[in-house]
């Protein structure tokens, strides 16, 4: 499958739609408006993974069990519709309304391909995109899927470097913007790296329809062995990475940075610098109001903000185990932990309350709901 | 020098069994006693062994070289399968030094699905550039064609078989190149460990001026995620691929029919790191039917020889399926990360042990 063959119709219809969709949105709300404030994935007991649906004081509405450890969860609001997507490199996808306690849908990326753990709906809610690999081919790709059918698969991108993690259709409903880590990995070979001292990280911003390459800023020089994995967007369109530091840890760089399509790659100059983070940045997210980021560093047990409109660090705070991030009402943020904490913060890392589920450990990632 | 290197081990890990037996008659160990016993009685005996056996490759490809005697053959691959499994025994300390500037990979690239080994040495052996017999130069290329991996295609290839022949000679410069360079290596890493101020210093005097390890528990989690990589390595690279047969991964070091060897190494030196750490002296008595739990499941580990078959020194007396180890080495992973640890006061992190 290749660009060629998408559906070009149903893509350029997904881009349009968008429009209609920012204006129901409110209409749409309302659906989504019971108890659940947050989905996150999780590992419940030992052994046994699921997407859990939260309300906000971290009780359990709804449990969707997964055959294998997730990863993110792509939600699109208007709709209800969710998907999680299995870790790298696992090869299962699973779509489920968070409204109605429906059978989950499984899709799969298809032979010689496994996802990363990421994906985004189209603004309309018509298209899922996702992270992939393509095995034997040695590169990254963007999935497309039409939601209407069943989440067929209906197209390919490339993603214009090796590795895709985390992708964000952003804010204006036709960019997709990759973090490309520039690690290998094959299934066979489970988890392991294989390309470690000849990786090529990159921040790609690809067009959704024709999937051509819009801007990329590659990782050269002292950033060379630095993972990009994880994006978020504030409110002047900026994007905000997290990396993961894959070189000689006496060497890590900051690790937490911004860039834009317009705008050149810039590291925020965080106090103890990478290296206070343990080189490794597990989730990003932006505050509801766009102005401040939070990274989370579950290796340093540390939960970063930064202030978008200076760059500068405005709050850290301390929890074990921290990797789950999301917004909470207009600037502040829920963290997660895989202590099965849940924890409302400030983005100047002041605690405001803090729950904890027994037998739950969270996995990576946390979405709000509400 | 081989039954030096093995005698060291085998007293440290006596010495190591001795104190764990006193200890853990008495009471459980500190955090940092803990580290101590992994570090003296574990790890610097195993990357010491390692440097031992490294030392002992550059003359044996020497000699294979400018004799291509059988006798010198059998020698070398002696030596090479003594680095290996010295190797297999340290693959999962993967921090400190042996993290620090992609030495692991250097030493042993494997698991290698995509062929990066043999594409790489190719392009270097079609080179025939004589620069790369200059001390540092071989350390500049990847990382694949850097190490053991290497090393071993180079002994194997029927095609071109080292010796002191015309066809053979760059073969030689490179295998004598490769062999030097995993003796660097590997001395970095126990330098690392050992020097003053080095990593064995680092995670005994923990606190709030060191660079990475805060408190005394830090360390101790350190050791505790090493042993639990090994376990998932251990599991998913090694016995998986007999559990699935559609996974396609050739077992480590297959062309020199060491893929028993290097598992009875990496579980061997995984027992002694479980019981260096002491993990089991933490349980209370109404826990303590993990003890049990534990050793029947190192009685089933030990029992296969890693590659679908029976262990020369099995206690089991039937010999238990690939699917059984591979199912047992992955609850001991769960009991220790979510029951031992925490008994230990050790919190090892879901996301912190195995992100994205």
């Amino acid at each position: 499958m290749s660009l060629t063959v998408i559906d070009r119709r149903s893509l350029l219809l997904g881009t349009l739609a968008f429009v209609g969709a920012a204006s129901q949105g409110k209409a749409f709300a309302s659906v989504g408006d019971g108890d659940i404030a947050y989905v996150a994935t999780a590992r419940r007991g030992m052994k046994d993974y699921c997407v859990l649906l939260l309300r906000a004081d971290g009780s359990i509405v709804r449990e969707v069990p997964l055959q294998a450890r997730g990863h993110d969860i792509a939600y699109h609001r208007p709709s209800g519709r969710a998907a999680v997507f299995a870790r790298r490199p696992g090869a299962f996808g699973v779509a489920f309304d968070i409204n109605k306690a429906t059978p989950p849908h499984v899709f799969t990326p298809g032979a010689d391909r496994h996802y990363y753990g990421h994906g985004g709906f189209s603004q309309d809610g018509r298209l899922l995109y996702t992270s992939e690999a393509d095995i034997d081919g040695e590169r990254g790709l963007i999935g497309i899927y039409d939601v209407g059918r069943g989440y067929k698969k209906i197209g390919e991108h490339p993603s214009y470097g090796i590795g895709p993690h985390e992708i964000m259709l952003l804010a204006d409903g036709k960019t997709i913007a990759v973090g490309n880590g520039g690690l290998d990995t094959v299934p066979d070979a489970g988890r392991e790296n294989l390309n470690v001292d000849t990786m090529e990280p990159s921040l790609a911003f690809v067009d959704a329809e024709s999937g051509k390459l819009v801007a990329k800023h590659a990782m050269t020089g002292d950033l060379k062995s630095l993972s990009i994995r994880h994006v978020t967007q504030d409110r002047t369109g900026l994007i905000w990475f997290g990396g993961q530091w894959e070189g000689s840890p006496s060497e890590t760089p900051q690790i937490v940075g911004s860039a834009g399509l317009d705008h050149e790659l810039k590291l925020v100059d965080a106090p103890g610098g990478g290296k206070d983070l343990r080189g490794y940045i597990g989730a990003m997210a932006v505050s509801n109001d766009g102005r401040f980021i939070a990274a989370s560093a579950p290796k340093a047990g540390h939960v970063l903000y930064v202030d978008s409109e200076t760059g500068q660090v405005v709050g850290k705070s301390d929890l074990k185990d921290v990797c789950g991030l999301s917004s909470e009402g207009e600037h502040d943020f829920a963290a997660s932990s895989g202590f099965g904490v849940i924890r409302y913060e400030t983005a100047q890392a002041r605690v405001i309350s803090e729950h904890e589920l027994q037998d739950i450990a969270f996995d990576n990632h946390l979405r709000r709901i509400a | 020098m081989n039954v030096m290197r093995e005698l060291k081990v085998l007293l440290s890990f006596f010495a190591m069994l001795a104190l764990t037996t006193a200890v853990a008659a008495a009471e459980p160990p500190s955090h940092r006693a803990m580290v101590q016993t992994a570090i003296e009685t574990h790890i610097i005996p195993h990357i010491e062994a390692l440097k031992t056996a490294a030392e002992a490759l550059p003359p044996a490809v020497e000699t294979v070289c400018k004799s291509g005697s059988d006798e010198a053959r059998h020698a070398l691959e002696k030596k090479f399968a003594d680095a290996v499994t010295a190797y297999a025994a340290v693959d999962f300390l993967r921090f400190g030094p042996m993290l620090e500037k992609g030495r692991r990979e250097q030493i042993s690239f494997w698991p290698d699905p995509r062929g990066f080994v043999g594409r790489q040495l190719r392009m270097l052996l079609l080179s025939k550039d004589e620069k790369l017999a200059e001390p540092g130069a071989l350390a500049k290329q990847s990382a694949a064609v850097q190490g053991l991996p290497a090393l071993e295609l180079l002994m194997r290839d029927k095609d071109v078989p080292l010796g002191p022949t015309e066809p053979a000679q760059f073969h030689c410069v490179m295998a004598q190149a490769i062999a030097r360079n995993i003796v660097r290596v590997t001395s970095e890493v126990v330098e690392g460990w050992t020097k003053p101020g080095g990593w064995k210093d680092k995670m005994l005097n923990p606190g709030p001026d060191n660079d990475t390890y805060k408190n005394a528990s830090e360390p101790a989690v350190e050791i505790v995620k090493a042993f639990l990589v090994g376990l998932s390595l251990t599991a998913d690279l090694q016995l998986k691929p007999q559990v699935d047969p559609k996974i396609r991964l050739s077992p480590p070091y297959n062309k020199s029919g060491l893929q028993k060897q290097v598992y009875a190494a990496s579980i061997a030196s995984l027992h002694q790191l479980y019981n260096a750490m002491q993990l089991e002296s933490y349980l209370k008595p109404d826990m303590a039917w993990m003890k049990g739990w534990s050793q029947g499941t190192w009685r089933t580990i030990e029992s296969v020889d890693g590659a679908g078959g029976r262990a020369p020194h099995a206690q089991r007396k039937d010999t238990p399926t690939s699917r059984e180890v591979f199912d047992r080495m992955n609850g001991l992973r769960n009991i220790v990360s979510n029951r031992l640890s925490v008994a230990a006061g050790l919190t090892v992190g879901f996301n912190e042990l195995d992100g994205d």
